[in-house]
C-alpha cells in the first residue's frame, strides 16, 4: 500500500469516526433540549390556562352545563383539556381543544399515552379541583426532530467530503518532497557513481538524503574496490598464461622452420618460465584458501628459528641476502602462537618482498621485539620502499602489486595478513621517518610456554 | 609494417614480438606509458599494441592523451581486463580493437592487418600496382600472376611503399619501417634492399625523388626484368 493511501485512510478514517461521534453526541444532546423545550412550553401551557381559569369563578351545577365540553380551536399544535374534579371517579371535562383525545383519566405530571393509534406527549396539572391537561403529538415532534437532523446533518457531510478533499491535497503537497527523492533514486542507471543531485526537501528528510548519499558512497567505494580486485586477480593470472600460450604458439611456428631452432628453443624455455609463475600463484591462492578453510591449530613457535628458516631457504634465490639481512633482538625472543609452517611463511614472503622492493644493496633489518601487552612485534625494515598511505592499505589486498616490473604475484603479503588475524594477530605497513618501509606483524605470545 | 608494443610483462611482450617478426612484422617493445609516449614522438609507426595495465600511467589515459594530441595511429587495446564496461571504455576512449588476454597469435596477426587495411581505405587484404599483387597477411608477392619470392627486409620495404603510394618517405622512414629500434644497421641498407627489389619486380617499383627520399614507382608495367 502506497504512503499517500495509508495516509489518506488514516486521516480520513480519523477525521471521519471523530467527526460522527461530534455530531451524534451533539444531535443527542439537541434531541433532548428540544424534548426538554416541548415538554416545558406543555407544563407552561398548563400553568397558563390554570391561571385563567383561577380568574372564573368555580362552576356550581354540573348538570347545568351539560355533558358535553366546550371545544376550543387549538392553535398551535398544542392540545388542552379543562376538567372538573369531583372525587377520584368523577371527573368532568368543562372545555378540550377540538380534535384533541380525551385526556380527564391521566395522571398528574409528564406521561406518554396512545390515543386512536396516535401517540402523545401529556402534561396533567391538578390545582385545587380544576384539571388541566396539555398534550403534544410524539409524531409531530419526531417530525420536528427530523428537520432538525437534516438542516445540521446536511452541512455537517458536506463539510466532512469537503475535510477529505482538503486532506488528499495536503497530503499529496506534503509527501511531494519525499515523491521527488523517489523519482530521483528510481532514474539512477546501476553503476552510477555521480552524487545525488540537489533535491528541496524539508528539514525532517536531509538526514535521510545524508544517510542515502553516504550508503551510495559506500556501494560505490565497495563496488570500485570489487573491480579493482577482478581487474588485478584478471591480470596476474591471464598474464602469465598469455605468455604461455603466445610461447607455445611461437614454438609451433618456429618447428616449422629449421633456421628457427634456437627460437624453438627459446620460446619453450619461456613458455616453461610462465608455467613456473602461474604454478606460484595457483600455490599461494591454496595456501590462501587453506588459511581461510581450516581451524587455527595453537602451536607454539619460535620466530627466531623461522627467521633463520627463512633466510637459509631465500638464500639460493637472492646471493646477497646474508650481507643485507640482519636480525635483531633475538635474545629477546619469545615463543608466539602461530603454528611454524605458517609463521616461516608470512616471515619469508616479507623478507622475499623486502628483497625484491627495496633498492640493491640497501640493508633489511628484521627486528624482534616482545611488548608489554603480551605481543611480539616481528617487523622487516627496509630503507628504500616508498608506498603512500593508500598503497600501504591497499597492499594486503590480493593481487595487488606495488610494481608490475618486479616478478611476483601480488598475494604474499594477503598470505600474512591472513596468517596474523587467523591468529589474532595484526599486519600492517608502517612508513619510517627516516624513509622506507617498515612491514610489521603483531603475535600474541604463548603464556604457557613461558611459565613451562 | 612497423608495430609499436606497450606491454609491461616481459614474458607476454617476448612472445609477442617473436611471433610477429615471425610473421614478417617489424616491432618496438616498450614496458611503460613514458616509453611509449617517447616511441611516437620519435618513430613512425603503422600500428600499436596497447596493454592497459602499464606501471607508470593507466593504458586507457595514455590512449585518450594520444587522441587528445590529435596522434591518430591505429591502436589494438591488448589486455586482461575482459569486463563489458572496459571493453566499451577501451573502444569509445580511443581504440580501434580490443583484444583479451590469452589470444591466439594468428588472431591478433589478422586484426593488426585489418586495422592498418582500414587505415589505408582498402576492403580488401591484398594490395595490386599494376600488375604486382602482395597479400598483407600472408606476404605473398606476385608479378603478373608468378610468384615471386622475396626476403623479410624487402617485404617490409615493399609493405611500406604500397601503404604510402603516393608519399615520399625518407630513408629514415622506411629505416623505422623495415628495422624499427634495432641497432648496427649499416648506412645504406635501405638502398641495398631497394636494389634488390628493383632487381625482383623492375626498376620502376621504386622511385628516387632526389635529395627527399623514395616513393612507389607508377603503375603499369615494370620494366627492367
Amino acid at each position: 500500500m502506497s504512503l499517500r493511501l495509508r495516509l489518506l485512510l488514516i486521516i480520513g478514517v480519523s477525521l471521519t469516526v471523530l467527526w460522527a461521534a461530534v455530531a451524534g453526541w451533539m444531535f443527542m444532546d439537541a434531541r433532548q433540549s428540544l424534548r426538554d423545550a416541548l415538554d416545558n412550553r406543555l407544563a407552561a401551557s398548563a400553568r397558563m390556562v390554570a391561571g385563567l381559569v383561577a380568574q372564573f369563578p368555580e362552576p356550581q351545577d354540573i348538570s347545568a352545563s351539560g355533558n358535553t365540553p366546550l371545544d376550543v380551536v387549538a392553535r398551535d399544535g398544542v392540545a388542552c383539556e379543562v376538567s372538573l374534579v369531583r372525587s377520584n371517579v368523577m371527573i368532568q371535562t368543562l372545555a378540550r381543544t377540538a380534535g384533541s383525545p380525551n385526556l380527564t383519566r391521566v395522571d398528574p405530571g409528564f406521561g406518554t399515552h396512545e390515543y386512536g393509534n396516535k401517540r402523545w406527549r401529556t402534561y396533567v396539572l391538578r390545582q385545587g379541583n380544576i384539571q388541566i391537561a396539555t398534550a403534544d403529538s410524539i409524531d409531530a415532534r419526531e417530525a420536528l426532530l427530523k428537520e432538525l437532523l437534516l438542516s445540521a446533518g446536511v452541512p455537517f457531510v458536506v463539510a466532512l467530503f469537503g475535510s477529505l478533499l482538503l486532506v488528499w491535497f495536503g497530503v499529496t503537497h506534503g509527501l511531494a518532497p519525499l515523491e521527488r527523492i523517489r523519482d530521483l533514486l528510481a532514474s539512477r542507471r546501476p553503476g552510477d557513481d555521480s552524487s545525488l543531485p540537489e533535491v528541496k526537501a524539508p528539514v525532517e528528510l536531509r538526514p535521510l538524503l545524508q544517510t542515502i548519499e553516504q550508503l551510495l558512497e559506500r556501494v560505490q567505494a565497495a563496488i570500485v574496490r570489487e573491480r579493482r580486485f577482478t581487474d588485478s586477480a584478471a591480470h596476474e593470472l591471464r598474464t602469465p598464461l598469455t605468455g604461455v600460450k603466445t610461447h607455445i604458439q611461437v614454438a609451433k611456428l618456429a618447428s616449422q622452420r629449421p633456421e628457427e631452432a634456437a627460437t624453438l628453443e627459446a620460446s619453450l624455455v619461456k613458455a616453461d618460465q610462465g608455467v613456473l609463475q602461474l604454478q606460484n600463484i595457483l600455490q599461494r591462492l591454496l595456501e590462501l584458501a587453506r588459511l581461510e578453510g581450516q581451524p587455527v591449530e595453537m602451536e607454539i613457535s619460535d620466530p627466531v628459528d623461522a627467521v633463520r628458516a627463512a633466510v637459509e631457504a631465500l638464500q639460493p634465490i637472492f646471493g646477497e641476502l646474508l650481507s643485507r639481512v640482519s636480525v635483531h633482538g633475538a635474545e629477546e625472543s619469545r615463543p608466539v602462537r602461530v603454528a611454524y609452517p605458517l609463521l616461516l611463511a608470512a616471515i619469508q614472503n616479507l623478507i622475499d618482498n623486502a628483497m625484491r622492493y627495496a633498492p640493491a644493496n640497501t640493508p633489511i633489518f628484521v627486528l624482534i621485539a616482545p611488548q608489554s601487552a603480551g605481543t611480539m612485534h616481528i617487523s622487516i625494515v627496509d630503507e628504500g620502499t616508498n608506498l603512500n598511505a593508500e598503497e600501504r592499505r591497499q597492499a594486503v589486498n590480493r593481487f595487488w602489486r606495488g610494481n608490475s616490473k618486479i616478478p611476483g604475484s601480488g598475494l604474499g603479503l594477503s598470505i600474512v595478513d591472513a596468517i596474523a588475524r587467523r591468529h589474532g594477530g595484526t599486519f600492517e605497513l608502517l612508513k619510517r621517518n627516516d624513509g622506507g618501509l617498515e612491514a610489521r606483524l603483531v603475535l600474541c605470545i604463548a603464556v604457557e610456554a613461558e611459565q613451562s | 609494417m612497423h608495430v609499436l608494443l606497450a606491454e609491461d610483462d616481459p614474458l607476454v611482450a617476448n612472445g609477442i614480438a617473436t611471433g610477429l617478426r615471425l610473421h614478417g612484422l617489424t616491432l618496438d617493445h616498450v614496458d611503460t606509458a613514458s616509453h611509449a609516449d617517447a616511441a611516437l614522438a620519435t618513430s613512425h609507426f603503422d600500428v600499436c599494441i596497447l596493454d592497459l595495465g602499464l606501471p607508470d600511467e593507466d593504458g586507457m589515459k595514455l590512449l585518450r592523451r594520444w587522441r587528445d594530441q590529435g596522434r591518430n595511429i591505429p591502436v589494438l587495446i591488448l589486455t586482461a581486463r575482459d569486463a563489458l564496461n572496459h571493453r566499451v571504455d577501451g573502444l569509445l576512449g580511443g581504440g580501434d580493437d580490443y583484444l583479451i588476454k590469452p589470444f591466439d597469435l594468428d588472431e591478433l596477426l589478422a586484426r593488426l592487418h585489418v586495422l592498418t587495411r582500414r587505415i589505408a581505405g582498402r576492403s580488401k587484404d591484398s594490395m595490386a600496382h599494376g600488375e604486382l599483387t602482395f597479400c598483407a597477411s600472408t606476404g605473398e608477392v606476385c608479378l603478373a600472376g608468378r610468384p615471386i619470392t622475396l626476403a623479410r627486409r624487402e617485404l617490409s620495404l615493399l609493405r611500406a611503399l604500397l601503404q604510402n603510394p603516393r608519399a615520399i618517405l625518407t630513408t629514415e622512414q622506411l629505416c623505422d619501417s623495415v628495422y624499427g629500434y634495432e641497432q648496427n644497421v649499416e648506412s645504406n641498407a635501405i638502398n641495398v634492399h631497394i636494389y634488390h627489389l628493383r632487381r625482383k619486380l623492375g626498376n620502376n617499383i621504386v622511385e628516387t625523388v632526389r635529395g627527399l627520399g623514395y616513393r612507389l614507382g607508377p603503375a603499369g608495367k615494370l620494366e627492367g626484368l
